[in-house]
């Protein structure tokens, strides 16, 4: 496989039918299941909305024959076109359902890598998880650098050759995808560096234990996989002459990309419900709207969503799949999850007591973008990162 | 080689501790240098008094004891928990009777008659360590008995607070109160006085010669414990009159016509309900009226002033149980060969949030430093800690990486209980107003 600069322009017209396209299925399938009291929407609704993304496009899937999915969130034609397509729909859908973006965003990431196989990729696998974490935070840079380390911290999720196949140990962590998942792009290594397998998450061997009660991005399926002596054949293994970290670091790029723009969504979602709010609420004999502190906390929220969304689209001059677009993501993922965790709480403040309840759906934007800023990466963990590709650019 | 060398730095920064180079002083010169070790709760309750001193100890040690095992299920099962046995230990132990010293009440005698709002605030943090919405189930009570004990009325004392004092304490038989000001259309229009001005309030009281009483109609919403709660202090405007002539009455559980309504979803805080309270034709008769009639608006503001001070203090407990529970995960959780809190920029962090709390909690003391909570320094402290803890709360997810906000760990049921109290008492703008309406005359006059 080859991770390559894009090479395909889309045009401002086509961004803008993917947007449209978005729109309506997060307005058609995904605000239904907001009818009744659920916090997360009526997530039985889930098997019916991801089918229907699979068929219209929005969904990739590790079918390389399907051209309906060539251009969905991640979708293969992701290294030819750039990542604004799939940046504009994720946002769109997060705008109505942050949970529901990130299962989409989660099924691409692993699909992509999986997509770059040069082997027959296997159709059965539809639905899939990237198994890139361990512990409570993707790789530190470090760990890409060389197999032992002054620190200690390397990849401990291992493969080893046998004749006709490779086997796995180790415990990944946080894996997000869809439910179920029928298998998991998992990074591994051994004494001579990187390998990433393509694993069916039926293998024997493989146990799975659900994350448990989360803060928030509900729809989306989060579990601990370890793997215990999973035995898989030689042709599960994706990586191309020693190219697996590249992947890793593509993977990590795709990600953070990702979750900052459904980040941008949820805020932007939350500033049209507070001025619709805005809009209606009396309060003093005056509709809210025209009180100061209202406006202040409108305003404001609405300055650092625009500027959030700045930020997002200037990644995506970053063609080239390197160290520096990584840092890139980085600080574009640090940068972006403060500015609209500011503004989502700030947004809340509008509806006062009624923000905190479930009815609005404020609060479960709130929840939404906390685990964004927490999730796959946290500030402490990407300000280290940022920091270290820095310095080793200067070398 | 290099091992010997890491041994001699290591030995050489620990002989430049201050802790160890004090030892190169005279004996003054090491007198004057506080080298004790000893956490910064302790250092804390060391400056209290020796009253308060062992109530700061005691809350601690019940919070430990009931709350924290009862936390996550009641956070998530709500409405699936009974949270009687817990207000029947915490009345046992005295911690609903905070607004009246010993004999009565169960908080310091001295300590009480320097600041009254102190010692509930010492409580209050303890308690939302644990668990803010079992921290919120106890500290409601004395909320809704607030307008007793502040309406200045002997009558009322003698006739519904010492009673519900002694039952609470000496006959194990704790009833629940609550406080009833919000209205649908009237959040924190009153608790500010422009806003209360022009007030759309929809409950009223209609006074009944014949019956000699009042016939009590209208709603309440997002009540702190309204489900379960036996007796309610509501405030209503008498019929034909504005929000001037607000009056307190005690509504009791079984009353004809007073109903309760739906339960509010919440995002925080879950364990302790917001009820919608439904008042039709409910007769109360006049020993329920609380206070002078046509006091309630003032009750109601003085309510709130010896109130935020506790709202800051649940809200530093919440940042308080963040923060202690990353602290734990950091010292359990390696990271290579090192755990977590060996590293800088995690100990960087710790530190941050731990003179953060620290900031907060002299802000909360600084409140009771007086023996009345006034309007400014109340609203001050409870926007300080609030908007404190939930900074703190999610330093605390952030650090923990995506374990932060996995529910097991107890970090993200802070964060989001934390967020509540930068809405109620009166959201944190118009806390601020209230302290800008405070200080007009003086520090803000034209």
């Amino acid at each position: 496989m080859n991770v390559k600069e894009p090479s395909v322009c889309i045009s401002d017209e086509e961004i803008s039918n993917f947007e449209d396209l978005a729109r309506k299925y997060a307005q058609r399938s995904v605000l239904p299941m907001f009818e009744g009291e659920y916090p997360d929407g009526n997530l039985s609704f889930l098997h019916g909305l991801m089918d229907t993304a699979f068929q219209i496009g929005l969904a990739a899937t590790p079918d390389a024959s399907s051209e309906n999915n060539y251009f969905g969130v991640w979708g293969s034609a992701t290294a030819d076109i750039g990542i604004k397509s799939s940046i504009v729909i994720l946002s769109s859908i997060a705008e109505t359902c942050g949970g529901i973006a990130m299962c989409l965003h989660a099924q691409g990431v692993a699909t992509n890598i999986f997509l770059k196989s040069r082997n027959s990729a296997d159709k059965s696998l539809l639905r899939a998880g990237l198994a890139l974490q361990e512990g409570m935070w993707p790789p530190v840079w470090e760990t890409f650098s060389s197999s032992s380390n002054d620190s200690g911290i390397v990849l401990e999720t291992t493969f080893e050759a046998k004749s006709s196949s490779y086997i796995l140990n180790g415990t990944k962590s946080f894996v997000y995808s869809l439910n179920p998942p029928d298998g998991y792009v998992v990074f591994a290594r051994d004494e001579k560096g990187w390998g990433c397998f393509i694993v069916p998450s039926y293998a024997p061997g493989i146990l799975r234990k659900d994350a448990g009660a989360r803060t928030g991005l509900r729809a989306c399926q989060v579990e601990h996989v370890e793997f215990k002596n999973v035995e898989v054949p030689k042709q599960a293994r994706i990586d191309y002459r020693g190219n697996a970290i590249k992947l890793a670091k593509l993977s990590m790029f795709i990600n953070w990309s990702g979750m900052s723009a459904i980040a941008v969504g949820i805020t932007k979602g939350a500033i049209k419900a507070a001025k619709k709010y805005a809009t209606e609420r009396y309060q003093g004999g005056t509709l809210i709207e025209n009180h100061p502190i209202v406006k202040s906390l409108l305003s404001s929220s609405d300055a650092l969503a625009k500027s959030a969304e700045a930020i997002l689209s200037s990644l995506t001059e970053y063609t080239i799949i390197s160290d520096k677009a990584l840092a890139r993501a980085a600080g574009v993922k640090l940068t972006v999850m403060d500015l609209c965790a500011k503004a989502v709480t700030d947004s809340l403040q509008v509806f006062g007591g009624y923000g905190y309840m479930e009815d609005f759906g404020m609060e479960k934007r709130l929840r939404e973008i906390t685990v964004l800023k927490s999730a796959s990466g946290s500030p402490v963990y990407l300000k280290q990162l940022i920091a270290d590709i820095e310095k080793e650019n200067e070398k | 080689m290099n091992l010997a060398k890491d041994n001699s730095l290591h030995e050489r920064i620990e002989q430049l501790n201050p802790r160890n180079a004090v030892k190169n002083m005279n004996l003054i010169g090491r007198m004057l240098l506080d080298g004790r070790e000893m956490s910064l709760w302790e250092h804390d309750t060391a400056t209290l008094p020796g009253s308060v001193r062992r109530l700061r100890r005691r809350a601690r040690s019940f919070a430990q004891k009931h709350i924290r095992p009862l936390a996550p299920y009641a956070d998530l099962h709500p409405h699936d928990y009974d949270p009687k046995p817990l207000l029947k230990a915490a009345a046992k132990e005295g911690f609903l009777n905070t607004l009246l010293p010993m004999p009565f009440g169960g908080v310091s005698f001295l300590p009480y008659f320097k600041s009254i709002g102190f010692q509930i605030a010492i409580i209050a943090e303890e308690f939302a360590t644990e668990c803010g919405g079992l921290g919120l189930l106890l500290m409601s009570h004395s909320l809704g008995v607030g307008p007793f004990a502040l309406s200045g009325s002997v009558h009322t004392y003698l006739r519904h607070l010492l009673p519900l004092y002694i039952k609470t304490r000496y006959l194990g038989k704790p009833e629940c109160m609550a406080f009833c000001i919000t209205e649908p259309g009237a959040g924190s229009d009153v608790e500010e006085s422009e806003g209360g001005a022009m007030a759309k309030l929809v409950t009223t009281a209609k006074y009944d010669p014949e019956l000699k009483g009042y016939i009590l109609n209208g709603q309440k919403c997002f009540i702190s414990n309204g489900a379960i709660a036996d007796k309610v202090t509501v405030f209503a405007r008498i019929e034909n009159e504005g929000i001037e002539s607000w009056t307190c009455f005690l509504v009791e559980k079984g009353m004809k016509g007073f109903s309760v309504g739906r339960s509010e979803r919440k995002m925080g805080q879950r364990a302790s309900d917001a009820s919608e309270l439904i008042f039709e034709d409910v007769f109360i008769p006049k020993k329920n009226v609380i206070g002078k009639l046509r006091s309630g608006w003032a009750n109601n503001r003085n309510v709130l002033n010896y109130s935020r001070p506790s709202v800051g203090a649940m809200a530093l407990g919440h940042g308080r149980g963040a923060f202690e529970r990353c602290l734990e995960f950091c010292k359990n959780t390696n990271l290579g060969r090192k755990k977590l809190i060996e590293y800088q920029e995690v100990q960087y962090e710790l530190a941050d949030m731990a003179m953060s709390l620290w900031s907060a909690r002299s802000m909360i003391w600084q409140s009771c430093q007086e023996l009345r909570c006034y309007q400014s320094v109340s609203a001050s402290a409870k926007v300080i800690a609030s908007d404190t803890a939930f900074k703190v709360c999610n330093q605390a997810m952030e650090l923990m990486g995506d374990h932060g906000y996995v529910h097991s760990n107890g970090v993200e049921r802070a964060m989001r209980d934390s967020r509540l109290t930068q809405i109620y008492e009166g959201t944190n703008q118009i806390n601020r107003l209230a302290l800008f309406e405070h200080q007009q005359s003086s520090d803000f006059k034209l």
